[in-house]
């Protein structure tokens, strides 16, 4: 199915997130405008930006779910939807409430492994990665909300991918959840892995990622490192709140 | 492909909503049995009696029942944004959606044919001896109307799932399916002969009578579909549905 236009990737880069001029309108509202940026191996990339600025959408736009009206958003020098077996190469968390509640986590699991030729043995190991192992067998209905990120988390980790993709995966998560994810963000990039984490929760940002990419309106404003922005300001937040006072607004939040 | 049909069974068959719509499609096993035993005492006074066919008076149950899982199939994931933790795991959405159908046919097929051939088996040994009308005919005069059903339940199922594609909304794709299927027979037999008959001749619950070269019924009287046209508009159905549930999954943003 062709949902991109353009030629082969000029140069393949393995483990790096590109956009290229990314630009997605929904109707009247330009919720991405203009985008580049990109995102390497290695270190936590925190994607930052107020309500409504894109940062959604863009990761939406990156896994090909929405189609960019204009550029294009590439993963290891590919769109994402030419992947022959994309949860090898990128796993994702966008809407950790995005499950079936009748089914077990288990079986949820083993569905979605098997698109992508993963054995049952990866899924127990997962779940017992993220410490769902005892409710396996319970239908995700019933979870909490730290219990549905724990379970979205396991399906970005199944295919063991070099690039991953968190939407705000502490929401509803307590505090041991909370330093959970931040040391599983830092091992995995300590593993040479390419992790892009938007929140909205600055200390926990300073704590975890090493590079940021702040937008507002859908339009890049800057990209820089966590200690460029922290010589400059007083804190990371300090640094947000002054980089994005004139873009806060309420677009096309999706 | 192989991998992604596999993946779909797992879905269908870890919700409990799968169980209860076979659940619903096997009553007509129960059904046929009180009907049998209800016409059976009715003949044993009487002598004989020409009663209808319990596989073919209670049909549109396993129609309606198994539409029902089709349609679910896929408006369970939109319900749930399951679809698109689904199309992150499967990007190309032909794939997908072959899948769905394939596994959809064949789950329907195997369950419509079983509930149908019990039905007949245990209601034909009820009746033993007795002069029922519908226990006159052997097995092979039979089995094209069986056959004939056992498809226009599968067709009718595809129907469900392109029609649930195609408005993304469990409520309106079932309204749709019950237009279809009890409505719309309903509002053409009072059209004026012979236009009535002309239309509902097309229309899928008389197409079964059609493909078994029978009466469609007492008010309607013959068809006028030769049995491979009227196989071919029922084929149809699913073709037209499912090709619309695929575009509209294909263009619009997931």
């Amino acid at each position: 199915m062709v949902r991109r236009a353009g030629g082969p990737p000029s140069r393949i880069l393995y483990g790096v997130i590109e956009l290229q001029h990314l630009t997605k309108r929904y109707g009247g509202t330009l919720a991405v405008d203009d985008l580049s940026f990109t995102v390497e191996p290695g270190h936590v990339t925190g994607f930052l930006g107020p309500n409504g600025a894109g940062k959604s959408t863009t990761m939406r736009l990156i896994l090909g779910l929405d189609a960019p009206t204009s550029g294009q958003a590439l993963v290891n020098g590919r769109g994402y939807t030419s992947l022959r077996k994309p949860m090898r190469e990128v796993g994702a968390l966008l809407d950790a409430g995005a499950v079936h509640g009748g089914r077990s986590a288990y079986n949820h699991l083993l569905c979605l492994a098997r698109t992508n030729d993963i054995g049952p043995k990866r899924v127990v190991e997962v779940l017992e990665q993220v410490g769902l192992a005892g409710v396996a067998r319970k239908r995700v209905g019933g979870f909490s909300l730290g219990m549905k990120q724990r379970l979205g988390i396991a399906v970005a980790l199944l295919g063991d991918p070099g690039i991953l993709m968190f939407d705000e995966p502490v929401n509803g998560l307590d505090p041991d959840g909370v330093r959970w994810i931040r040391d599983l963000m830092r091992s995995l990039a300590a593993e040479g892995r390419t992790i892009l984490l938007s929140s909205h929760l600055m200390s926990e940002m300073a704590l975890t990622a090493e590079r940021i990419v702040i937008v507002g309106r859908g339009k890049l404003i800057i990209e820089a490192t966590v200690a460029e922005l922290t010589a400059r300001y007083p804190s990371l937040e300090d640094a947000y709140m002054a980089l994005t006072s004139d873009s806060v607004q309420f677009g096309a939040a999706r | 492909m192989k991998a992604v049909l596999s993946s779909e069974w797992v879905k269908l068959r870890s919700v409990a909503s799968t169980f209860h719509t076979i659940g619903a499609a096997a009553a007509m096993v129960v059904l046929g049995i009180a009907w049998t035993v209800y016409v059976g005492a009715l003949a044993d006074e009487r002598g004989m009696l020409r009663a209808a066919a319990p596989e073919e008076g209670f049909l549109p149950l396993v129609q309606m029942s198994l539409a029902v899982l089709g349609v679910l199939t896929i408006t369970s994931e939109h319900a749930t944004g399951m679809i698109r933790t689904s199309l992150v795991t499967v990007p190309r959405r032909s794939t997908l959606f072959l899948a769905k159908a394939g596994i959809v046919a064949l789950a329907t097929l195997a369950t419509a044919m079983s509930v149908l051939l019990l039905t007949y088996v245990t209601s034909r040994l009820i009746a033993g001896e007795r002069h029922l009308g519908f226990n006159e005919s052997a097995f092979t005069n039979d089995l094209p109307m069986l056959l004939a059903s056992g498809l226009s339940v599968t067709a009718l199922a595809l129907v469900g799932l392109g029609l649930g594609a195609a408005m993304r909304s469990t409520a309106g794709a079932l309204v749709s399916v019950v237009s279809l299927l009890f409505v719309l027979p309903g509002v053409i037999n009072y059209l004026p002969p012979p236009w009535n008959t002309r239309i509902a001749a097309l229309l899928l619950p008389n197409l079964v009578p059609q493909i078994a070269s029978e009466r469609m019924s007492s008010r309607l009287g013959d068809g006028y579909l030769p049995p491979w046209a009227a196989l071919a508009v029922l084929f149809a159905y699913p073709l037209i549905t499912l090709t619309i549930g695929y575009y509209a999954l294909k263009r619009k943003d997931a």
